[in-house]
């Protein structure tokens, strides 16, 4: 079969399941039956994406463009799919997570009733669809059609709790917000169409500038970029391997993406990539400083995610779309892989709080191991999949001489790895609490998507010379002064998250190999210095959490405000007698008679 | 007699109906409006039928006066409900959507 | 000189009953004005040479409607009124309401006289039969969804005005109605001893 045959079976199987399961209300109901629809589906669409690069890398060089006419107006408004290697490669790595997501969400949620396993199995396929649409759209037309999907199931799926009233208003508060920011996109494509007459990624244009920057801001409502990330945190009241599919991996990565496909569109405007690189550099830095307070250990992962999306937009700022592009594709995997780890041992405890964790590795082995993995990767340990794509943005930000955001991008690395090690070491060591007395392995079909991901979040990171063959860009390891430095003030945070949490917390082998150093870091001066440069740490954090609390949600509040006391004065226009209706549309009628006849 | 005559006729007649829509409180006098106003433009429709535009303009008249047709028996179904409602059929009770 | 006489009086009369529909302070009185401006209207047309039109109004307007009206007024009057026909038809809002209508009238005259309309040529009047035969030709679908709309009005009006018996409202089961209903009793329910 041809890459686009097979790309177009990997579009309409799973639709075929979201349909199959949206109309058939009884198969929906019962539960697994109608999950294994799903599951099935998703395998589908993942062996399509790996035979279309099976096939090899000849077929995907031109890149197989077919599309259909589909309003009448015009031949700008065509759906399609576009397969090359940057979106076959983005199609594997959706499609392997959702179906790594889907696997996970059997054994994950067990316990649910079976109607609404059912609702939430037809939203994933539906959601698979709506990325795919995304991923290989042949125009920016179908690809805001994808987007506005993926926003939809998102929607959906924070709220799949929705009896309870925070998970409701998590996904009112990411629809609004991400809604906010698509008003951006479609302005964009307004004026795209305007100019040029048609949606190609590829068009050239004087307004340029004034596109990208209106997709730029659509970018950072999806993607979760400072100011436009206050849903993201929210958004983590879904079940937890939603928020490892749509909220790390995937659905959040979508910006990221649209910037790569419309390279020839930003190319052409150097101002937003500017922009670009200093809102991914502060967000980088911001959601770090985050992290590092927060106690729910679904929220640290997810201001953690805030802030690797803001690495790859600095990155495309910067104007390296393969550095983007690559970190997209190992944060899918090392991400993906601590939210269902974390997801495992939120199962085994019953909460996200981390202090009713602690002491679990010895309970779970397992889940503790592949959650250690993906911490590493992600703090850019080497050989670990983050090592390679965190280093090559580094290179790539101090290439282009933006000194600013490079170190906030260098500040943030040593956050990173500093509150991974808090995470691991407050989760996994330390004294056990209460509820991790009785925490047990989860079973098959939640450990095999997490052995899956862990292999690849160790080996995804050597395969970025052949990626970068793929996607026709040139890339090949080499040690730079920066990436060394980068990859050291990684390790230098994980050192001081031992420091303070490893010997505090009372764990035994760790105090025991230092113990000279323990002694000086008790009774010395260090002690003092650790706990002020904590409280340090804690106050910045806290101060940047309040910010993000009162000032950010305050001007959105105050937007609100105003228009709802507007509303109220203006409401004295609606006397709701028919009459004065009639008045106002005479009224019109005269002034437009008048402009028409007078003039 | 010319055309503008006929044009004049029927702007004379639309404007007494819209000032009965504006100022009747009954909602049956509002209907009566109504009808003056569609009127004046079915005059209008024959008048260009007549001078110049040949038959169709004879043909929307038949169409619009079905139209008003329908128009007054679900208007009147209207009043019936307003004055089951409010025992009466001024408009000004009928403001449910009051803001 | 007969036509433009003839013209004189029907747009007079036309005029003046179209004023008295809209105020009159009595709503049957403002029916029957209408009924006279919609008859006049009807002389309008066969001085525009449409006999078809005039029958028409004739017929639909002042048969139809304003019977349909009549009967409104009828089943709407307040039963505190025991003063014969004087159903109350007051004004209001007439301040705002006339600036606003001269203001159109005068751009309508302004429009009219601003455009060539008066060497319009006449053309040959149709007949009864060309216009029936355009009907069901080039009109045919806008004729055939006409009726359809007419449907959905008749359908619409009887939904909005049937009366709700007061004993029935509440339920839906058909049982229960059957039940309220006088001298009826549900079927397979037990007999009374």
């Amino acid at each position: 079969m041809t890459p686009s045959t097979l790309a177009l079976l990997s579009l309409f199987v799973p639709l075929g399941a979201a349909v199959l399961l949206g109309l058939l209300g009884p198969l929906r109901r019962t539960g697994r039956p109608a999950a294994f629809v799903s599951v099935a589906g998703a395998l589908v669409a993942l062996a399509g994406a790996v035979a279309i690069l099976a096939g090899g890398d000849a077929a995907l060089k031109p890149g197989a463009h077919l599309v259909w006419g589909w309003l009448s107006a015009g031949p700008a408004t065509a759906v399609g799919i576009h397969v090359d290697g940057t979106s076959a490669w983005m199609l594997l790595v959706v499609t392997l997570v959702a179906t790594c997501v889907q696997i996970y969400s059997l054994g994950y949620l067990h316990d649910e009733p079976p109607a609404a396993l059912g609702r939430y199995f037809t939203y994933q396929s539906l959601f698979l669809f709506a990325m795919n649409t995304l991923v290989l759209a042949p125009n920016l037309l179908q690809a805001f059609l994808g987007w506005e999907l993926v926003g939809l199931v998102s929607y959906l799926l924070i709220g799949f709790y929705f009896r309870k009233p925070s998970a409701a208003k998590a996904a009112v508060k990411a629809f609004w917000v991400t809604k906010f920011a698509d008003l951006g996109f479609l302005i964009g494509l307004v004026t795209l169409y305007a100019k040029t007459g048609a949606f190609e990624w590829t068009a050239v244009t004087p307004v340029a500038g004034f596109v990208t920057l209106m997709l730029f801001f659509a970018v950072m409502g999806k993607s979760a970029q400072f100011p436009l990330h206050i849903w993201l945190p929210d958004a983590m009241e879904g079940p937890t391997p939603v928020s490892a599919l749509l909220h790390a991996a995937t659905m959040v990565a979508a910006g990221v993406f649209l910037i790569v496909r419309a390279e020839p569109l930003f190319a052409q405007a150097p101002m937003t990539r500017e922009i670009m690189a200093y809102v991914g550099g502060f967000t980088a830095l911001f959601a770090a400083c985050i992290a590092v307070v927060q106690t729910d250990i679904k929220k640290v992962l997810a201001y953690s995610t805030c802030s690797q999306l803001g690495y790859m937009v600095t990155a495309l700022g910067a104007g390296d779309t393969f550095a983007g592009y690559f970190h997209l594709s190992t944060h899918a995997f090392f991400k993906a892989l601590l939210f269902l780890g974390a997801g495992s041992l939120i199962h085994a405890v019953h909460s996200n709080e981390l202090k009713d964790m602690g002491g679990l590795f010895k309970k779970m082995p397992f889940s503790g191991a592949v959650f250690i993995i993906g911490a590493v990767a992600l703090a850019g340990v080497p050989p670990f999949a983050g090592f390679f794509s965190k280093d090559l943005i580094l290179e790539a930000v101090e290439h282009h001489h933006l000194y600013v955001p490079l170190a906030a991008l260098a500040i943030a690395a040593f956050l990173t790895a500093f509150y991974m090690t808090r995470t691991v070491m407050m989760a996994l060591f330390g004294a056990p609490s209460h509820a991790a007395e009785h925490a047990h392995e989860p079973g098959i079909d939640m450990k095999l998507p997490l052995g899956v991901l862990a292999l690849l979040a160790i080996v995804a990171g050597f395969g970025g010379s052949w990626l970068a063959g793929l996607t026709g860009h040139e890339y090949a390891f080499h040690f730079t002064l920066v990436g060394g430095a980068g990859t050291a003030i990684g390790l230098l945070g994980i050192a001081t998250g031992f420091w303070m949490f490893g010997p505090a917390q009372g764990g035994a082998p760790i105090k025991r190999g230092m113990a000279p150093v323990g002694v000086f870091i008790r009774y010395g001066l260090m002690d003092r210095l650790s706990t002020v440069a904590y409280g340090l740490m804690l106050a910045v954090g806290a101060i940047i959490a309040w910010i993000d609390r009162y000032v950010i949600d305050g001007v959105m509040n105050w937007s609100g405000w105003i228009l709802l006391v507007g509303g109220r004065r203006l409401r004295g226009l609606q006397t709701g007698n028919v009459q004065d209706y009639v008045y106002a549309v005479a009224l019109g009628i005269v002034v437009l008679g008048a402009w028409g006849i007078l003039r | 007699m010319t055309l503008d005559a006929y044009v004049l006729i029927a702007g004379f007649m639309f404007c007494i109906g819209l000032y009965g829509v504006l100022t009747r409180r009954n909602a049956i006098g509002i209907l009566v409006s109504v009808e003056l106003m569609v009127n004046a433009a079915n005059i209008n429709l024959a008048a260009f039928a007549h001078f110049g535009r040949g038959i169709d303009g004879q043909v929307l008249v038949l169409f619009t006066t079905a139209l008003t047709v329908a128009e007054v028996v679900v208007g009147l179904a209207l009043v019936l409900l307003l004055f089951r409602r409010r025992k009466d059929i001024l408009v000004d009770l009928a403001n449910g959507l009051k803001g | 000189m007969i036509e433009r006489l003839l013209f004189g009086a029907v747009s007079t009369v036309l005029v003046f009953t179209a004023l008295m529909a809209v105020t009159t302070r009595n709503l049957v009185h403002a029916v029957l004005w209408l009924g006279m401006t919609l008859a006049t209207t009807a002389m309008l047309y066969i001085l525009l040479q449409a006999p078809f039109l005039a029958t028409l109004q004739l017929i639909l307007y002042t048969g139809g409607v304003l019977s349909l009206m009549l009967f409104g007024v009828m089943l709407t009057r307040r039963s505190s009124e025991q003063d014969g026909v004087m159903v109350g038809n007051e004004s209001n809002g007439r301040r705002r309401a006339l600036p606003i209508v001269a203001i159109m009238l005068g751009l309508l005259v302004t429009a009219v006289g601003r455009t060539p309309l008066a060497n319009a040529p006449v053309s040959p009047s149709p007949t009864t039969a060309e216009i029936g035969k355009r009907i069901l030709s080039t009109h045919l679908l806008a004729f055939e969804l006409l009726s359809v709309l007419l449907l959905a009005a008749m359908v619409g009006a009887i939904v909005l005005a049937r009366r709700k018996d007061a004993s029935l409202e509440g339920t839906n089961d058909p049982r229960e109605r059957a039940a309220a209903l006088p001298g009826s009793r549900p079927a397979g329910a037990p007999k009374e001893v």
